[in-house]
């Protein structure tokens, strides 16, 4: 009841996140399953940069006591407890609990709607070549006769059939008719490529070839990759060549042209075409740089190359998947006289990786970054194409000059998105708490709100609102203001050490953002900088989720190496963090 | 045509999925080899015979342009079974060729492929009409009656509508649309927009006491309008009745009586101000900019306000920004009943799942009327007849009053 009552007014994701942790107790326990020997420590205190800050105090025996409670509330899977917002793996999870509190069994639902692809035709297929005759028969027989070569060759690559079952047909189809259609040997030539069997796939080629003027996308991309696993790989290349007349190829082909080439030894071809990939602006896929690892354990002298790729998925924050990051590892072990050893491993919230115990990059951003971060939000976030969009000039004159008069915050709270934490108390009750929690603790504090709090209702005690102004600075913007910029604007105004408080993501902020370089640097800002509520039950301590430490990107000290993978793909949101490491160390 | 050329010479001498060739070069040897395969199994047989079929011209220009490029791969796309249109226009493929991304290119080529799919049923429906009305048209054919009237012609209604529009504009209550969109929209958007101003235009006209339009902000040879008057044609845009100026809304009217309608306003407009001017923004939005007008009418400083949609309806999915038609039939339905219930019957059926039930409360009749599927107590005689009132769909009145005969009796 009262959870839905949340979600009902929340706008992001997060609020839904949030809502589970009031109503479950589990998801607060410091179940670090990782890192059993920082249980209490970390869970307790939050380490966010050199100048340690303390934001609770409380130990955990409360949360521990009322698991055993709670228990009939607890989901059969367990979940691990999430370590921030921006842990990967969170939002499925989240999203998988609250739909089991709703009682709809997503396992269930998914066993019964099987998969209706492109290929689930329902017929029944001939299980060995037929003769013309009894294609004719086959045909009388069959519910649709007017596309029905169609859908048999269709039935027959679903089904992964025998290839000379689909020469039968086509030998019926090019004697019933005296031709075959483009769209029939497509079919055709899909099945031989996924099939493999080459030499069907070069006289589909020609005869595909001098039949019509030019090849199809579809066609195109199934040639290069029939021909790349071949001899004939040079092929591939050409017909890679023909596509771009009219359109860009896509990362896949190139992929396939890619591993063609790495497959047969050129190992000057892959790079080249690897190149001509980047610059066309193509993101190139996991495969593609699979096999380019692949290909430098077998060959040497692509090491140059090889590390280039490692600091391009740096440059764009990319993280490997599962099979990439053991070739990568295999690949760093493969090297002669350097003595390599991988390990997987983890990292504890203070940054430093378990295995060799280095510590890793801070999150801090460097102060051009800092300036290049300010301005930007400033102009894109705030101002945009139109400032009336979000505030009003005079507003934002009266804001600038606000800030401007303040010594600089150590925090800034978003007061909407706080006050709305818990249904279970009035909002200027909660709101006042935080403020007081955070004021004992020394802080210089901002409050930013709009002007209807002001207004006494019973949710908006009038009371409760002269002690928050007693506690802390605060900025009530007009009604049809938004809020979050300035909160944006306020934070990175007030320096480094200024974190914010708030639930929500900013996902619609950052999209504001010109270019993904900025947009990763905002998102690198707010893992640093951004604290979340993670439980907050009136009358009791307020609980902050810790702010990681350490940047979650492949890096490099010279001597070793750390690089961030995706365990699970599919499994983690666009704005969270892989939790996995692959730490690479040289013995000497 | 570049189709047939491209195909074999099979395609060229009978149709695509006729079961019977006509005479080919090779035939001789291809029967041969078919009673062959009769006997013996000869699984490729259909590679002989596809290249004896191979183009016989070899005029492969090796530097042929991006369009011929562009037009050669949409027709090898229709040849795949791909949603893409079977014939395109020199202009549609220029249009193509400026379009960088694939998705791009597939979303126009699929735009065009419906567009293409309506004209042909279209056609046909035509065809298939026209041969009907050839087959009866020897029985149907009415002997002249006695009649009180003469038959009321559409030039008689649109003389009576042209009226109706003249008094608005000298008494009328002013409505505004705000043309100022011009940056935010795309092409596309900008053609839905005008066309949803042509039917707002058009109801308007319909309307027992119509409102004096004002098309305010109408830049010369700006894409508005362009657009209006390729479609309206000149000559029409000219003997419009409604004021299309370049001036803005804030020059020609006093600003405390101008009120701006936005979905993203906090105000409602709970009820229908006679003495005000109401003003439209003439925008389709396909893509997300949110508050783009409450922006503008902030920057001038005007009141806003959003139609009670939440207060009467049970809103189900969809954006609350309706269409412009809808907009002014909303208004003007408002405007001559006075009632919000009456008025919001012409939101999107789609959009929300009736209205609230405490509306129940005022009398039966209103009930049975406005909950949605509720249309048992509907053959009560009074009842049509206010019902009727209600619609403006042609189509509907003609209909309606031959149910309630049959109903009757």
């Amino acid at each position: 009841m009262m959870g839905s009552l949340v979600v009902l007014k929340s706008r992001t994701c997060i609020k839904h996140l949030c809502t589970s942790w009031v109503v479950n107790p589990l998801y607060l326990r410091p179940a670090l399953a990782c890192l059993p020997q920082q249980n209490i420590v970390h869970a307790v205190r939050f380490i966010i940069n050199p100048h340690t800050q303390y934001y609770s105090t409380k130990g955990d025996e409360q949360a521990h006591g009322r698991v055993a409670k709670e228990k009939g509330f607890t989901p059969r899977t367990r979940p691990a407890f999430p370590n921030s917002v921006f842990t990967a793996g969170t939002a499925r999870r989240t999203a998988e609990y609250m739909k089991k509190r709703a009682g709809v069994d997503t396992e269930e639902l998914s066993n019964n709607t099987p998969s209706r692809g492109r290929g689930s035709v329902k017929v029944t297929l001939p299980d060995h070549p037929l003769t013309t005759s009894e294609w004719a028969k086959f045909k009388e027989s069959s519910s649709k006769p007017d596309r029905f070569e169609m859908h048999m060759m269709e039935g027959l690559l679903a089904a992964n059939a025998d290839i000379n079952i689909a020469k039968s047909l086509l030998a019926y189809v090019v004697q019933d008719k005296g031709t075959l259609s483009y769209e029939l040997l497509l079919r055709y030539l899909t099945l031989c490529v996924t099939g493999g069997h080459h030499s069907e796939v070069f006289d589909t080629y020609d005869i595909m070839r001098t039949c019509f003027k030019t090849l199809d996308t579809g066609a195109s991309s199934l040639f290069i990759k029939g021909f790349s696993q071949t001899e004939r790989w040079r092929e591939a290349l050409e017909v890679l060549e023909g596509m771009k007349k009219a359109l860009l190829p896509s990362p896949r082909n190139y992929s396939d042209a890619i591993a063609g080439a790495a497959l047969h030894g050129d190992a000057g071809t892959s790079w080249m075409l690897y190149d001509e990939l980047l610059e066309l602006g193509l993101v190139p896929n996991q495969d593609t740089w699979q096999c380019l690892f692949q290909s430098g354990i077998t060959q040497r002298g692509q090491e140059d190359k090889l590390f280039s790729v490692l600091s391009y998925m740096r440059d764009n924050q990319i993280y490997p998947e599962e099979p990439l990051i053991k070739t990568v590892k295999a690949w760093f072990e493969s090297l002669p006289d350097q003595k390599w050893s991988g390990k997987f491993s983890f990292v504890v919230p203070s940054g430093e990786c378990t295995n060799c115990k280095a510590s890793l990059e801070s999150i801090q951003l460097t102060e051009e970054e800092y300036a290049e971060l300010k301005d930007k939000v400033m102009k894109k976030v705030i101002e945009g194409s139109d400032i009336f969009k979000k505030t009003t000039p005079e507003e934002l004159k009266g804001f600038k000059s606000f800030v401007k008069q303040r010594p600089p915050f150590d925090i800034v709270i978003d007061g909407l998105n706080v006050a709305n934490t818990t249904p279970k108390a009035a909002h200027s009750e909660t709101l006042l708490a935080v403020v007081s929690e955070l004021q004992q603790q020394g802080l210089n504090i901002l409050v930013l709100g709009r002007k209807h709090m002001l207004q006494p209702s019973r949710n908006w005690d009038r009371q409760n609102m002269s002690k928050i102004k007693q506690k802390a600075h605060c900025f009530f913007t007009e009604n049809i203001s938004e809020d979050d910029p300035f909160l944006l604007y306020a934070a990175l105004h007030s320096g480094v050490h200024c974190n914010f408080l708030s639930r929500d993501l900013m996902r619609d902020h950052k999209a504001c953002l010109p270019d993904s370089a900025t947009r990763r640097l905002f998102f690198k800002w707010q893992r640093g900088h951004q604290l979340v509520i993670s439980h907050y039950v009136p009358g009791k301590r307020v609980r902050f989720q810790r702010i990681s430490a350490y940047d979650t990107i492949v890096q490099t000290s010279g001597s070793s190496w750390h690089i961030p993978y995706d365990e699970n793909r599919g499994d983690r949101a666009t704005y969270e963090v892989p939790q996995k490491w692959l730490c690479l160390t040289q013995d000497h | 045509m570049m189709f047939l050329r491209s195909c074999s010479l099979a395609v060229r001498c009978s149709c695509f999925r006729k079961p019977r060739i006509t005479i080919r070069p090779f035939s001789a040897s291809w029967t041969a080899r078919k009673n062959a395969a009769e006997n013996a199994l000869d699984l490729d047989v259909w590679k002989s015979v596809m290249r004896s079929q191979a183009l016989q011209e070899e005029s492969k220009s090796p530097n042929q342009s991006t369009l011929e490029a562009n037009r050669e791969l949409v027709e090898m796309w229709h040849q795949a079974g791909k949603f893409v249109p079977k014939n395109i226009t020199d202009e549609q493929l220029e249009a193509l060729t400026e379009l960088t991304t694939k998705s791009a290119k597939k979303k126009y080529l699929k735009f065009l492929a419906i567009k293409e799919s309506y004209k042909i049923t279209k056609k046909e429906k035509q065809e298939r009409r026209k041969s009907e009305r050839e087959a009866d048209g020897e029985f149907n054919r009415e002997e002249p009656k006695n009649s009180f009237l003469l038959k009321i012609w559409s030039s008689s209604m649109d003389c009576l509508h042209s009226w109706r529009v003249a008094q608005a504009m000298r008494f009328g209550q002013p409505l505004v649309y705000d043309m100022s969109y011009n940056q935010h929209m795309s092409r596309r958007e900008m053609e839905n927009t005008v066309a949803q101003l042509m039917e707002s235009e058009g109801w308007n006209r319909r309307a027992a006491d119509p409102f004096h339009l004002h098309f305010c902000g109408l830049q010369p040879d700006s894409a508005y309008h362009r657009e209006l008057l390729n479609r309206y044609g000149s000559h029409t845009w000219d003997q419009l009745l409604i004021t299309a100026t370049e001036r803005s809304h804030v020059e020609l009217f006093p600003q405390q009586d101008l009120v701006y309608l936005t979905a993203d306003s906090q105000h409602v407009l709970h009820t229908f101000d006679h003495s005000k001017v109401y003003i439209i923004g003439a925008m389709v939005d396909r893509s997300i900019h949110s508050g783009v007008s409450l922006a503008n009418a902030k920057r001038l400083k005007l009141a806003t306000a959003r139609l009670p949609l939440d207060e009467y309806l049970d809103w189900d999915c969809g954006a609350k920004n309706l269409t412009l038609d809808q907009m002014i039939r909303i208004l003007s339905t408002r405007k001559d009943t006075g009632s919000w219930q009456k008025a919001l019957e012409f939101v999107p059926k789609r959009k929300h799942g009736g209205f609230h039930q405490q509306s129940r409360g005022v009398t039966r009749t209103t009930k049975s009327r406005f909950i949605r599927n509720d249309s048992s107590e509907i053959h009560v005689p009074a009842l049509v007849q206010s019902h009727r009132k209600n619609k403006t769909d042609g189509h509907k009145k003609q209909q309606e009053p031959k149910k309630w005969w049959e109903d009757r009796d």
